[in-house]
């Protein structure tokens, strides 16, 4: 039953019937969660339809939400969030939640509450993250499709480590409500999916304006699985100067390889500049952790979530019940974002971030008036062993340096399998496109998808 | 941007956020490392690229009444919740 779930969702359905398949994802999950860790809950029933896993963070009515902390408690939602409603209005079953780091605070799924995630292709080694329980869900074929989210990479970077496709769309085309609030100036929902048809078929599925999300846009949905067979003659890519004069060994390698690929299919490859990107993790720490310390004020032990039992005094209640309820990286970035923002300091680091960012958006904006996409590696290394960047939050975020720019610009970009690493982990290729081309971006990465076909090795089981 | 001890109490005030005191030196230490590395961004030029938070603006929906989040699963997520349908906290004026 196994190969089944190695199969696009479309081919085991004409296969197998729903009920096969769900006892397969089920019997997968069963199998492989106790070793990796990916679902936080499992959900038993629910219908025939595909099965998706949603990030933790992501609010569901039939299943806890608990962002992987102690501080929301036994937290269960009133409400499905838009995305899950319109999955669940189009036949999918959600398969349950995922694990990830603590408000999506983390690039490994080590921060997380509930312990670390593992990557399937070597569980010594960390997911990626922080949308780690997703891709490796995905990955280990225990379900065909799951939500993540993203702030500066969270499901582009587990996505790259796990060796499956990973979508950012542009900022505003999936409706955030019931995402729980981090960055909110960032923060959009993506999609982990072996394929990238299954990935545009998701898409087409959730995206749109929601009366309930005031930023989400109001473009018209595109028919994002239009253009997936259209092949790459006469596209340009431009290969991100800046991003590639930092890349060594195999990770080079396999990048030139990539670009060979697309130039065989007829595309035009060149390089650009993009004179700031080497500033967006500078910038994404200022903006995303600022923006963190006022949206996490909401927990505050009054009105849902964990209470401290020690609190004498209203003020204990907010101080105690924060105190217990976040882990380390969640108040560091706390702490980073109300300093960014205090009194005396909130022009030399939240403006200027601000403003490095606007210059950013104009590279970006240039760039795109040479080329239909950028490209770069998804992640500068592939997975790196559990416990080594714990110690040194800096080198953990580092992680996050060719994604976070595509969050700070608000365009949408991919992270698709480009092959192996010599210790055969997955290498990933990144195609960034300009603001709401998500169905160009998948006309391009179906065709390197097609033409290399990595999708189709399984980690060892 | 060195951070010391006593700038991380302040900060850790105004968060809302109990360290104790080992928590709160380790904290002043990363936040340093941090910010050191977050300063290069003092090296960008940035002329021609002021911000402003009121230069983007979002659209709002039409005032029209909508069913309410239902009043017993609010209760059922409180910590403390009284029956006549209040949030219950510590006293908060005199005793």
């Amino acid at each position: 039953m196994t190969d089944l779930l190695n199969l696009p969702w479309h081919e085991a359905k004409a296969q197998a019937s729903g009920e096969e398949l769900r006892a397969a994802s089920l019997a997968a999950i069963d199998r492989l969660n106790p070793k990796l860790n990916a679902f936080l809950h499992v959900a038993r029933n629910g219908g025939d339809g595909m099965p998706v896993a949603v990030k933790d963070n992501i609010v569901t009515t039939d299943m806890p939400t608990t962002c992987a902390s102690r501080i929301l408690g036994d937290f269960r939602s009133p409400f499905d969030a838009t995305p899950v409603a319109r999955l669940r209005a189009n036949g999918c079953r959600i398969a349950g939640k995922t694990n990830l780091d603590e408000f999506a605070m983390g690039s490994s799924t080590e921060h997380s509450a509930f312990g670390p995630a593992r990557n399937p292709w070597d569980p010594s080694r960390v997911p990626g993250g922080s949308s780690g329980g997703s891709a490796v869900a995905v990955a280990a074929r225990m379900v065909p499709a799951a939500l993540g989210s993203e702030t500066g990479g969270s499901v582009r970077q587990p996505a790259a480590l796990c060796g499956v496709v990973g979508l950012k769309p542009t900022y505003g085309r999936i409706s955030r409500n019931g995402l729980v609030a981090f960055g909110s100036s960032v923060d959009q929902i993506g999609i982990i999916t072996k394929t990238v048809r299954e990935c545009a078929d998701l898409l087409g599925m959730i995206a749109g304006h929601d009366p309930l999300d005031s930023t989400s846009a109001m473009n018209a949905v595109d028919d994002y699985t239009a253009d997936l067979d259209a092949g790459v003659r006469g596209l340009r890519f431009g290969v991100v100067r800046e991003a590639v004069a930092q890349l060594d060994g195999e990770v080079r390698a396999n990048f030139d390889d990539a670009l060979a690929v697309l130039r065989g299919g007829g595309a035009v490859i060149e390089e650009v500049s993009v004179p700031a990107i080497g500033y967006a993790i500078a910038i994404y720490y200022i903006i995303a952790n600022a923006e963190a310390s006022a949206n996490l004020s909401r927990f505050d032990g009054i009105r849902y979530g964990h209470r401290s039992d020690r609190a004498k005094s209203l003020r204990e209640v907010y101080f105690e019940s924060r105190g217990e309820g976040f882990g380390d990286e969640v108040k560091r970035r706390i702490m980073l974002g109300t300093f960014a923002l205090s009194s005396g300091y909130y022009d030399a680091y939240y403006g200027r971030a601000q403003a490095v960012r606007a210059k950013l958006r104009a590279d970006f904006d240039a760039a795109f008036s040479r080329c239909d996409f950028l490209l770069t590696p998804t992640t500068p290394e592939p997975a790196f062993p559990i416990g080594a960047k714990t110690d040194d939050p800096l080198a953990m975020y580092l992680s996050d340096i060719f994604t976070a720019p595509a969050n700070l610009v608000g365009i949408p970009a991919i992270a698709i399998p480009s092959g192996f690493s010599r210790d055969h982990l997955p290498l990933s290729l990144q195609i960034m496109s300009p603001h709401f081309a998500e169905r160009a971006l998948f006309r391009a990465a179906n065709f390197f998808e097609r033409e290399t076909n990595y999708w189709r090795e399984a980690p060892p089981a | 941007m060195k951070i010391d001890r006593d700038e991380a109490k302040r900060i850790a005030d105004l968060a809302h956020l109990e360290f104790d005191d080992p928590a709160l030196e380790r904290m002043a230490g990363e936040m340093t490392k941090i910010l050191s590395y977050i300063d290069q961004l003092r090296e960008v030029d940035v002329g021609g690229f002021e911000w402003t938070a009121a230069a983007e603006s979002t659209p709002l929906r039409d005032d029209v009444p909508r069913p309410p989040v239902d009043r017993a699963a609010v209760a059922a997520n409180a910590p403390a919740f009284s029956d006549d349908g209040h949030f219950i906290v510590p006293k908060v004026i005199g005793d």
